[in-house]
């Protein structure tokens, strides 16, 4: 088991954008004006959507999960006490029709240089499978927890951390 | 042996129990839940304490002695108290400044011209029925706010909600919720002319030191929350912060429910506020807010004359100011829709929409009587009045809102 810990350390240690996934192009993208169905369309095979200003600058203002979709998918139920402003996008009521609508505005991100170690602390803070890179506030990448797993699982079966620069 | 303190356990108990059974009830009708607890709080404050209050309950061999129950203990309304600026935090705490900004034009015409009519209405009404100025002006500010949750269930139900006249009238209730606190902060400190220049610098010092300098070191803070490992911490760093800006808000002269609401807005625009909603939520409406729904109606006992005649008055002048606070907010709203460009069904729809009231109306009551800007008689009264006022308009608007759709 020593090796075990030693291995892991080497782990944190090394630098988010060593172990992300890097190819933006293929990762679920709209821009946040894009149709909510187009929204479902996508989530229908993966797991989460960025949402992005335009697609050119890939400027990151949001996310949805499938849990967002939940909320707007389900029939709204106010408790009656409602005070402030309520969340009341919903598909049955129209008033969900984009992308925005639907979204998570807080983000919570990593930049590429950014230590594992703070990536899984900030994934367990804060109950999250995936992480955007972000840099300059542009999307470069993302850094999802089963990548960790399956990277780290290869480093024990002494396959390299980090992969050749092609990779 | 009993000890004092401990009577009032008893009291939250059966405050707790029936303002969660008659709320509920309420709720299956399709009516506001608020509008039961406060009717609980009135049914414990009249019947329940008349009959038991201080009573020895004898089974058998077994006796019971009942203490005094007495809705206006300072402990009760400490905690009835505490619910007010949870209702505030929770509602800070869902405002969203980013949507605030795109509330647009229409609903913040139809959000002041709500504010005006029913307010000058309000003072008038007050003046002519005698009240003192500054009580005219509580009477005129609890006309003002409207209450989002009976609207937003009736526009859902009518299935209007993404309509143009649906979006504005959430807007404008919005507004106008936060415009009316910021009018209480004023009418709590205002004694003359020359205050109400001291409490506008108040009131800016306040909002620069604990806005911006909250904007800044309130992450930090929370941060140090999120480090402590134990159990909940994080909540009970947001709770203290809630706290610590009403109290400061308090001194500063501006009520501490205003501290309550910044504190909220505060959190609410940091990435953790998701962590935490749902607990307040859990405190806040498991336990303080109930009780200050049933404290409001638990007061109407206190400083009820029994003669025929004052009951005659409160009766009029209910009557009046339900009509002038729907009058005004059809007529202040609708001018506003028309004036932003909407036709005139769509106005009067957006009029009729705002017109119910009830949890602002309410907490401005009982800042203006814990302030003692209303006391003895005229509380009594103007308690009764605002009481009668949610519950009719908050149970007449939906019927009013679906009359006015029906045609188009």
């Amino acid at each position: 088991m020593v090796k075990g810990k030693k291995l892991i350390s080497d782990f944190y240690e090394l630098r988010v954008n060593q172990l992300m996934d890097k190819r933006v192009w293929d990762l679920p993208l709209v821009e946040e004006k894009e149709d909510v169905h187009h929204v479902l369309s996508i989530l229908g095979g993966r797991n989460h959507i960025w949402v992005v200003k335009d697609k050119e600058g890939k400027e990151l203002v949001g996310v949805i999960t499938e849990h967002d979709v939940l909320s707007v998918l389900a029939p709204k139920n106010f408790p009656s006490y409602v005070f402030g402003m309520p969340d009341i996008s919903s598909i049955k009521h129209g008033t969900a029709k984009t992308a925005e609508d639907v979204m998570c505005h807080k983000i919570i991100d990593c930049k590429p240089d950014d230590k594992i170690l703070d990536a899984l602390t900030k994934m367990v803070k804060y109950e999250l499978r995936r992480l955007p890179v972000v840099s300059d506030k542009k999307l470069v990448g993302e850094l999802t927890l089963h990548q960790l797993i399956r990277k780290y699982y290869a480093a024990t079966q002494y396959h390299p951390m980090v992969e050749d620069e092609e990779g | 042996m009993p000890t004092e303190i401990f009577s009032v356990l008893l009291l939250v108990a059966l405050a707790l129990i029936f303002a969660r059974i008659l709320g509920y009830l309420f709720d299956r009708l399709k009516q506001p839940a608020v509008v039961g607890e406060i009717i609980a709080g009135i049914f414990l404050g009249g019947v329940v304490l008349a009959v038991f209050s201080g009573q020895i309950l004898v089974f058998y061999d077994y006796k019971l002695s009942l203490p005094q129950l007495d809705f206006t203990s300072n402990e009760f309304v400490l905690l009835a108290e505490i619910g007010i600026l949870f209702l505030l935090f929770i509602s800070g705490l869902e405002t969203r400044i980013s949507k605030l900004k795109k509330m647009g034009r229409t609903s913040s015409f139809v959000a002041v011209g709500g504010i005006m009519f029913p307010l000058a209405f309000g003072v008038f009404s007050g003046l002519s029925f005698g009240f003192s100025s500054q009580e005219s002006i509580v009477i005129g500010l609890i006309l003002v706010a409207t209450s989002v949750g009976v609207t937003v269930r009736t526009l859902m139900d009518l299935h209007v909600l993404d309509t143009d006249v649906g979006t504005t009238v959430l807007g404008g209730a919005v507004i106008d919720d936060i415009l009316g606190i910021i009018l209480l902060a004023f009418v709590l400190g205002i004694e003359s002319l020359m205050d109400a220049v001291w409490i506008s610098v108040r009131i800016a010092v306040f909002f620069l030191i604990f806005l911006i300098l909250g904007l800044r070191i309130i992450d930090k803070i929370l941060d140090l929350g999120e480090r402590i490992h134990l159990p909940k911490a994080f909540l009970s760093i947001a709770l203290s912060i809630l706290l610590i800006y009403s109290f400061f808000a308090d001194r500063a002269g501006i009520s501490g429910i205003i501290g309550a609401f910044i504190a909220g807005i505060l959190i609410g625009q940091t990435v953790r506020s998701h962590k935490i909603a749902n607990d307040v939520k859990t405190v806040g409406y498991g336990f303080f807010i109930p009780l200050f729904f049933v404290w409001v109606g638990a007061s109407l006992w206190e400083n009820a004359g029994d003669d025929p005649l004052s009951l005659a008055v409160i009766g009029v002048f209910s009557a009046v100011i339900i009509i002038v606070g729907i009058a005004g907010k059809i007529i202040g709203c609708g001018i506003g829709a028309k004036l932003a460009g909407m036709n005139s069904r769509e106005s009067l729809q957006i009029g009729v929409g705002m017109i119910p009231r009830m949890e602002l109306a309410l907490i401005i009551v009982a800042a203006a009587i814990s302030h003692e800007i209303l006391t003895g008689e005229a509380a009594h009264q103007i308690l009764v009045t605002t009481v009668l006022l949610t519950i009719v308009t908050a149970l007449v608007a939906p019927f009013l809102i679906k009359a006015t759709f029906k045609h188009s």
